[in-house]
């Protein structure tokens, strides 16, 4: 017999009353709290009681504990409606039975003092004046200092104000919700969601799924904080540059919410790691800035048969898809895999911060949903956002018949690891004299504005992937690019058209650079 | 001639130098429209690199063109 409990339906005090009946007790003390019609000068009408049960219980059962080792009684119960209730109506029961009188009172008085000090439950009373308000709640009501931390005004009795921090969140704000409630609280806790990418998107997503109360948070992302991620990575502090993303964004989602099972895994997400550790979630979010990540992230879901929630953006746009298992799938939109550095990232193209912000804010709010079992448009289709003119686009996709059951058709036996591709910065010059093509595979206005320090031909990325044969076959090439990024998609387009010797200069015209001013 | 709607989006908008615009064209299909535009708006993407969506739903390039379609060009967007 469960020592604390709640009921949706009313309660029966003979048969709560029959549970402790004990041979060896020669006392029996209860307590009722019943629906009264006033509460602080108004007329009370009916009220409603809500819980975040998951917690409550536990809390409940150790003040119910407590009571029977601190006053030696036999039995003890309390039992709590939850849902609506009307006047005159029974909302709690206590009962304890021990060998005296004396124990029985004094542990029935703490037993019902303590819940309602401790135990999270809300109460909604409707008055006759047509308002209402939410009342009660005096474990939320603990401020720290002044701090009012409900807005209802009404007078604190002084023994109910504690000066203390709060040992554990407050979900009342979203509880209040019908969609959530104590029943949505509980799906939250029992979620597992891996955030891959703890950067612009990635961020407000973390913060968010710690905030609501997900029970296991996976960070992955084997990147180091740069100087440059501030404006838009808002976890993180100048301080912490330098230091792994991963571990910076666990230490910020325990000091938030210390009952989230934050778990930071600081690597890469590549084939090597992202399928097994994905095995250990209910939902993936892709939050990283390329798409051989993104279409990774969306093949390890369709294998595994779990639902996934993409972003991206592009400057001001972005664009959010959510993998419901059985929906569409990125490979439904982008039948070809799309290659990197075809166009910008935040890097090459430039982004204001509150852009991943938005779309990260979308991602969170696509997961407490998948969560929560509410529907989605973003499901099947993707949203097209344009944040300079705020406006949303959907467009539907449909997952082909082919794919009706089982995981998508067009995916990749197994994802192929990157064969070596790059080269050093230093050793552009020397290869260019040892006779590589030096081909700048950037924009012409980007060109323009930072040439390549060697003799050079310039051929846009886009232009190039239409044709890799338009490079003669036999020739031996060294890609250039900003970053990187767009020559290594450029070595990969060529060998897979057989032209096996070509390389990246690795890091771009910013190693490039960099070689310059040490040299 | 038929005269649609053109919505082009990120890399595609910034090369168009507009988001939105009507065209009046001979072409019979989404994949004649884009490369008349491409040519006139100097787009850098193939046409295999993108998608193109109709009044709302994805739609072939091979797909004839209606007048007073609404067409939309969707690059794909990889940053983070």
């Amino acid at each position: 017999m469960p020592g604390f409990e709640f009921s949706d339906r009313p309660l029966e005090p003979a048969a709560l009353r029959r549970a402790l009946e004990d041979p060896a007790c020669g006392g029996f003390a209860t307590f009722e709290g019943w629906v009264r019609d006033h509460n602080e000068g108004l007329a009370v009408e009916r009220l409603e009681y809500e819980a975040y049960a998951e917690l409550a219980v536990k809390e409940g059962e150790r003040i119910v504990a407590e009571a029977v080792s601190r006053f030696g009684v036999r039995g003890a119960r309390c039992v709590h409606r939850v849902g609506a209730l009307g006047l005159g109506e029974l909302a709690v029961w206590v009962g304890v039975s021990s060998a005296h009188r004396g124990e029985a009172f004094a542990a029935c008085r703490f037993i019902i003092d303590e819940v309602k000090h401790r135990v999270p439950i809300w109460k909604k009373e409707y008055y006759r004046n047509g308002d209402s308000g939410w009342v009660n709640c005096e474990r939320c009501a603990q401020p720290t200092g002044s701090e009012h931390a409900h807005e209802h005004s009404h007078p604190h009795r002084p023994e109910t104000v504690v000066a203390r921090r709060p040992t554990a969140p407050d979900y009342s704000r979203q509880t209040v919700l019908p969609e959530v409630g104590a029943a949505g609280q509980a799906r939250l806790r029992a979620g597992r969601v891996l955030v891959i990418g703890a950067g612009g998107l990635g961020t407000p997503v973390l913060s968010y799924l710690a905030g609501a109360g997900v029970g296991t948070v996976g960070i992955l992302d084997g990147d180091v904080l740069e100087a440059s991620n501030l404006h838009r990575q808002t976890l993180y502090s100048l301080a912490d540059v330098g230091r792994p993303k991963a571990l910076l964004a666990a230490d910020r989602l325990r000091a938030l919410n210390p009952d989230v099972d934050v778990r930071a895994h600081a690597e890469r997400a590549d084939a090597a790691t992202l399928p097994a550790l994905a095995t250990g979630y209910d939902v993936l979010v892709d939050c990283t800035d390329n798409f051989t990540t993104h279409f990774l992230v969306n093949d390890v879901a369709s294998r595994l048969g779990k639902p996934a929630v993409l972003a991206s953006v592009y400057q001001y746009e972005g664009q959010l898809q959510v993998v419901a298992v059985g929906g569409a799938c990125l490979r439904c939109v982008w039948p070809e895999a799309t290659a990197d550095g075809l166009v910008g990232n935040c890097a090459d193209a430039g982004v204001l911060g509150p852009v991943p912000g938005a779309l990260g804010s979308l991602q969170a709010l696509e997961v407490l949903k998948l969560l929560l079992g509410l529907p989605s448009p973003a499901r099947d289709g993707i949203v097209l956002i344009d944040l300079q003119t705020l406006e949303t686009r959907r467009v539907a996709a449909r997952r082909p018949a082919a794919c009706a059951t089982g995981p998508c058709m067009r995916l990749p036996a197994t994802p192929a690891a990157a064969p070596d591709a790059e080269v050093p910065a230093a050793a552009l010059a020397r290869l260019a004299a040892e006779g590589y093509a030096v081909i700048d595979v950037r924009e012409p206005r980007e060109a323009q504005a930072q040439p390549v320090p060697v003799p050079h031909r310039l051929l846009p990325l886009a232009r190039l992937l239409e044709d890799p044969a338009q490079l003669p076959a036999g020739g031996r090439y060294l890609f250039v690019c900003a970053s990187g990024r767009r020559s290594r998609a450029a070595v990969e387009a060529l060998r897979r058209a057989g032209v096996a010797d070509t390389w990246s200069v690795a890091g771009g015209l910013a190693a490039i650079e960099a070689e310059v001013t040490t040299a | 001639m038929n005269t649609v709607e053109v919505q082009y989006y990120a890399i595609l908008r910034e090369q168009a130098g507009r988001s939105v615009e009507r065209v009046t064209t001979a072409a019979g299909t989404l994949a004649a429209l884009y490369e008349e535009l491409r040519a006139r708006h100097g787009l850098s993407l193939a046409r295999t690199q993108l998608q193109v969506a109709v009044d709302g739903e994805f739609a072939d390039w091979q797909a004839p063109l209606a007048a007073g379609a609404r067409v939309v060009f969707i690059p794909p967007v990889a940053g983070g």
